[in-house]
């Protein structure tokens, strides 16, 4: 947003269209004296028309467009032209260089077939492989079409990743000459980077869910595009099944759903039986190779696998499927360090492993595009690159110099059961559907193999046909609430493509009813409809708006900021000692949540003091990266507790209560995640109410064994565990949470009859006070 | 920013705090707090304090012992499966009430799946989820299909060794069941024969006292096997009573004066303490029976039938002695046929 204000003073900004003159060519020596004149706004250029005669300035071709009935002849015209129909400033060099790449893409060819499918129809599904540069070209397809000037309206474009979001507006701002954040820009949670001029606006799917939340016919928009839907993720479904609503009264709301998988008649028979349109990928043939047996361990017959192709199979990249970020990094390691021996020993080209995954730093995720190696020597054997990714690499990145995947059959997936209430991120088998995405890496640039490291026979009788779409793996305590923000009463037979299973939709509900979200009539309570205006989690929510009855909204601010983002924690495999005496600095004794706050203080302080920060954070094991982005949601959520006159508190730090104060807060958003100590000698600790025996993560610095903890998270590896704990008190939970620590409520066992102790403790202890008196 | 404190607090905090630390997990109140009340069960003997304390020591130290981890892990899946097997939905759990579920059924929920009414449209594929989706954990770093190829295997080798060896061999075992019954109605058959030759003239003569190889060899073992169980008691019992290992243990002299009784009273006389008779042949290698036995029970179980028909007229399946040679009367040789 910065960036967009301190460049606007360029000179060609004030340039204005105008359907004068037919003689184009002369249009070039009006716009210079055009400069200067007041700002254009888009939106309002057709009231402009009548007036246009008076105004110098250059034609866009675009004015003589009429909405809804173009031609892909009358588009290229216009993008051919020199200055830029949008803007009117002239083309720039790289402008003409891309157009020229755009023009080979696969979609352009079917460029008329696709506006003519547009035109006769609400609803649309496009198919199209990754390549085929349907993100890309689809929505300015769409753009050129739509000719936002004349409505006002904009276009959407959805992306299940942030990430996605940012480089695909970023790509296109650069294909349309235009400044990111001007008339593309994109919007993600926590960050907006559009203006008033934006036209298309490309946007994480859960971003636009929540605009809907207040603009529930979503009004602003003329045309939505949900890119990936093939990916079914939790806010795309419910974007569907919404869209599906509103399509019926809104009739001049055109959608496009984009699927890259072949399932696309699932889409076309739940949007009733809309049209398909299908543009084939720049694929070649990829060979498949299983393995004759089972693998004993997946990650070092990955390892072998790549080092075998790189002794034996002719030049191209290998990209190789892990699971995640230790994994992924272990792997690296052990490749490199082979194939160094390779290269001794046997004459092998070099090769260059690159990890990615979602939490890498974008520099170092940038790094998968450099170039393979060059021969270690004139005429020696050609060099490689191995990319080692998690399944961020199956769909939506494409990377072009694949010719060998290696699929070892996993990933890691989100999962939730509403009967033992266990979220976690599993590491767990992955589909057909996968599998073939995986294996249609390989054939990018070139006829490919792929090496699955399972038997055919497993291939075809253990993989399930289809990844379960997110919302069967999801807990949906978030997403009722906002379907209940948005209006949809009736969630049981809310129309989505995938119904969850009742049980969890029950969970939902009952937890919404907990925290005071809803009424026990299901109805969307004054604390629900506030919490959903955070983007946030609704026990995170609530705690945050409940934050000033304890006497620390600035502390829990600051603490769910730090929730929000990826662990700031750094511990370097080479390091580990070092970074945990670094941690141990800001450990609080009574908790991994109070520990984070000293961290984040600790930060803030040296930053006052001007502190070269990336410095301070690289010596104090910190990500510099995910401290920013906490903060910079720190700023974001302050502002909204402002628009809702939410209170902003501290208790003196010297006050004895402050800490106290904080671990009371805690509970008021968090008081459905608490375990208990099994017994006083043990390390193992029982879930409230859910009854999961569970340890502390190794990563906490509580150190004494508590009996009572507050957790942020369950954690699933082969063992179960609940990360970022707090000690806190039995008796602050009859208190805080009354209703869901009615002891009669709960089922028999150690945890009932503790708390039915704490009851009577806290019973005969008022008595005293009340006789006292 | 939250370094500078803003407001000041106010001058009540919520908390109750520090009053307290003291352990509410070894806070025992029901019990003695009122001893009189009807908290035990009124048809025992009230608790003395004694025993009170007896008990709690051990449900402590139940409680204190360390597990080890493959428990702990047991214990976790354990907690996690049963979690996950109880639907929050059948009333015959037993669950609290539901909100939620309450709320849903104001919604219109009465069972099955959620979704659209209107299910005329959606493609079916469509899944509609009636139970939750199960959390499995994966072990370690085991490729895809090696835990089912594992079982697979384990259960292919069981069927292979159950569905010969093991139904073989209770089939063998029934069959060796009805060798010994055979072989027992041939033992009674022959001696109701000699008693009927013999007529009661003769001191009956026992099989024990013949030589083994004069009975036919089809329930020769029969007689061998108990002949070599007799005698082996037998040796046993003469060791136990033999006077050298009952006196084994006690110091032995030379006594120039212990004359012949004396010797035969102390047990260290030569003399035969005990004799027994056994069938002479009995130490004698049987190659004809060896034989025999080596064959697989049925074709045992054959050539008994075979030989109680041609000798007795009997017939094992019928349990009926045939008067004429031809049998008239028996459906025939095999078993099978008496069904």
């Amino acid at each position: 947003m910065t960036d967009y204000n301190s460049e606007s003073s360029d000179p060609s900004k004030g340039v204005k269209r105008t359907n004068m003159g037919e003689d184009g060519t002369k249009d070039s020596k009006r716009i210079k004296t055009a400069n200067g004149d007041e700002q254009y706004n888009p939106y309002l250029a057709h009231t402009y028309e009548d007036s246009s005669s008076q105004q110098n300035g250059f034609k866009s071709p675009l004015d003589q467009l009429e909405r809804h009935n173009t031609t892909a002849l009358q588009m290229t015209k216009a993008e051919d032209g020199e200055r830029n129909p949008w803007t009117g400033e002239p083309h720039s060099q790289q402008y003409f260089k891309i157009l020229q790449s755009r023009r080979d893409l696969p979609v352009h060819k079917q460029r008329q077939e696709f506006l003519d499918t547009y035109h006769s129809t609400q609803i649309l599904v496009f198919v199209g492989e990754t390549g085929s540069g349907k993100t890309t070209q689809i929505p300015q397809y769409v753009l050129f079409d739509e000719l936002p000037f004349q409505t006002g309206k904009l276009i959407a474009c959805t992306q299940p990743r942030r990430v996605a979001a940012m480089s695909v507006a970023q790509r296109v701002a650069n294909e349309l000459d235009v400044k990111l954040g001007e008339e593309v820009g994109y919007s993600i949670r926590f960050e907006n980077k559009t203006g008033p001029k934006t036209m298309l606006k490309y946007m994480t799917d859960g971003q636009l869910l929540r605009e809907a939340m207040h603009d529930h016919d979503m009004t602003r928009y003329s045309c939505i595009i949900l890119d990936e839907a093939h990916e079914r993720t939790l806010a795309t479904d419910i974007l569907m099944a919404l869209l599906k609503q509103i399509a019926a009264r809104r009739k001049d709301l055109k959608i496009i759903v984009m699927s890259a998988t072949l399932d696309a008649q699932k889409f076309q028979s739940y949007f009733y039986n809309a049209p398909l349109l299908a543009v084939p990928g720049r694929t070649h043939p990829v060979e498949i190779f299983y393995t004759p047996e089972p693998e004993r361990d997946y990650v070092e017959a990955s390892v072998r696998t790549v080092l075998q192709i790189h002794a034996t199979e002719p030049e191209g990249d290998i990209l190789l499927f892990l699971t995640g970020e230790e994994e992924i990094e272990d792997a690296c390691r052990r490749i490199s360090l082979e194939v160094d021996d390779m290269i001794r020993e046997s004459d092998a080209g070099p090769m260059r492993v690159y990890p990615l995954y979602g939490t890498l730093p974008p520099a170092q995720q940038q790094r998968i595009f450099d170039k393979a190696p060059e021969p270690l020597r004139k005429g020696g054997r050609p060099g490689r690159k191995c990319i080692v990714s998690t399944n961020i690499a199956e769909t939506s990145l494409t990377i072009d110099g694949i010719v060998y995947v290696v699929d070892p059959g996993f990933s890691k997936q989100k999962i939730y059961n509403p009967r033992s209430r266990v979220e976690s991120l599993l590491v767990s088998p992955i589909s057909k559907a996968s599998a073939q995405q995986r294996a249609g890496r390989a054939g990018r640039t070139r006829p490919g193999k792929c090496f699955r490291l399972y038997t055919e026979k497993a291939f075809k009788k253990e993989l399930i046909e289809q990844t379960y779409p997110e919302i069967l793996r999801s807990n949906l305590a978030n997403t009722v609430l906002e379907l209940k923000k948005l209006g949809v009463e009736d969630l049981v037979h809310f129309d989505l493509m995938d119904p969850p299973a009742p049980e969890t939709m029950m969970r939902a509900l009952e937890e919404l009813n907990y925290l005071a979200c809803l009424d026990d009539d299901g109805e969307l309570t004054k604390l629900g409809s506030l919490a959903s205006e955070f983007p946030l989690d609704p026990a995170v929510a609530v705690m945050l708006i409940s934050s000033p009855e304890f006497y620390c909204s600035n502390e829990m601010l600051s603490i769910t900021s730090l929730l929000s983002v990826p662990s700031i924690w750094i511990r370097p495999n080479n390091a580990r000692k070092r970074a945990d005496e670094m941690k141990a600095q800001f450990a609080h004794p009574d908790g991994d949540h109070l520990t984070l706050l000293n961290a984040y203080h600790a930060f803030k302080g040296a930053e006052q003091q001007g502190t070269d920060m990336k410095q301070w954070c690289h010596e104090h094991f910190l990500s510099f990266r995910h401290l920013s982005s906490a903060d910079n949601v720190r700023a974001q959520l302050k502002r909204i507790m402002e628009t809702h006159d939410i209170e902003l508190i501290s208790t003196p730090f010297q006050d004895k209560n402050y800490y106290i104060n904080i671990r009371r807060a805690l509970l008021a958003g968090f008081f459905m995640q608490v375990a208990m100590r099994e017994s006083s000698n043990s390390k193992v600790y029982k879930t409230v109410k859910d009854d999961q025996l569970v340890m502390i993560h190794p990563s906490t610095v509580v150190t004494s064994p508590y009996d009572w903890v507050v957790y942020n998270e369950f954690v699933l590896t082969t063992k179960q565990y609940v990360r970022t704990v707090t000690n806190i008190r039995p008796e602050w939970l009859l208190e805080i949470a009354p209703v869901y620590y009615d002891v009669d409520t709960f089922e028999k066992g150690e945890i009932k009859s503790a708390l039915s102790r704490v009851t009577e403790k806290v019973r005969r202890r008022q008595a005293i006070k009340g006789s006292g008196r | 920013m939250s370094l500078t404190h803003p407001p000041p607090a106010p001058p009540s905090n919520p908390t109750s705090s520090s009053d307290s630390e003291d352990d509410y997990m070894k806070m025992t109140f029901p019990d003695d707090a009122c001893p009189s009340s009807t908290h035990s069960h009124p048809h025992k003997q009230p608790e003395t304090s004694l025993q009170r304390r007896q008990r709690e020591r051990r449900e402590a130290e139940i409680r204190a012992r360390v597990k080890s981890k493959a428990e702990l892990a047991a214990e976790e899946t354990a907690a996690r499966e049963a979690a996950q097997s109880r639907s929050l939905l059948l009333p015959s759990n037993k669950l609290p009430k539901s909100k939620g579920l309450a709320m849903m059924a104001k919604m219109g929920f009465t069972g099955g799946a959620l979704g659209s009414k209107d299910t005329s449209n959606s493609s079916t594929a469509t899944l509609r989820m009636v139970e939750p989706i199960r959390v499995a954990i994966k072990d370690g770093r085991e490729g895809i299909g090696l835990e089912s190829e594992r079982k697979r295997k384990l259960r292919e080798a069981a069927e292979a060794l159950g569905a010969q060896t093991k139904r073989a061999k209770a089939d063998e075992e029934g069959v060796e069941r009805l060798v010994y019954a055979a072989q027992r109605v041939a033992e009674m058959m022959d001696e109701e024969r000699k008693d009927g030759l013999t007529v009661a003239g003769d001191k009956k003569q026992t099989t024990s006292s013949r030589p083994l190889k004069s009975i036919p060899v089809v329930w020769r073992g029969l007689i061998r096997a108990r002949e070599e169980t007799e005698r082996d008691r037998r040796m046993r019992h003469d060791l136990e009573q033999s006077h050298s290992s009952r006196l084994g243990l006690l110091p032995t002299y030379t006594d120039a004066e212990e004359d012949l009784d004396d010797k035969l009273a102390q047990g260290k006389s030569a003399a035969p303490w005990t004799t027994y008779v056994t069938a002479d042949d009995l130490d004698e290698e049987d190659t004809e029976l060896d034989a025999f036995n080596a064959l697989p029970a049925a074709e045992k179980m054959q050539k008994l039938v075979e030989y109680l028909r041609g000798e007795y007229r009997y017939c094992f399946w019928c349990k009926t002695a045939y008067p004429d040679p031809e049998m008239d009367g028996c459906p025939g040789i095999e078993e099978e046929d008496h069904d």
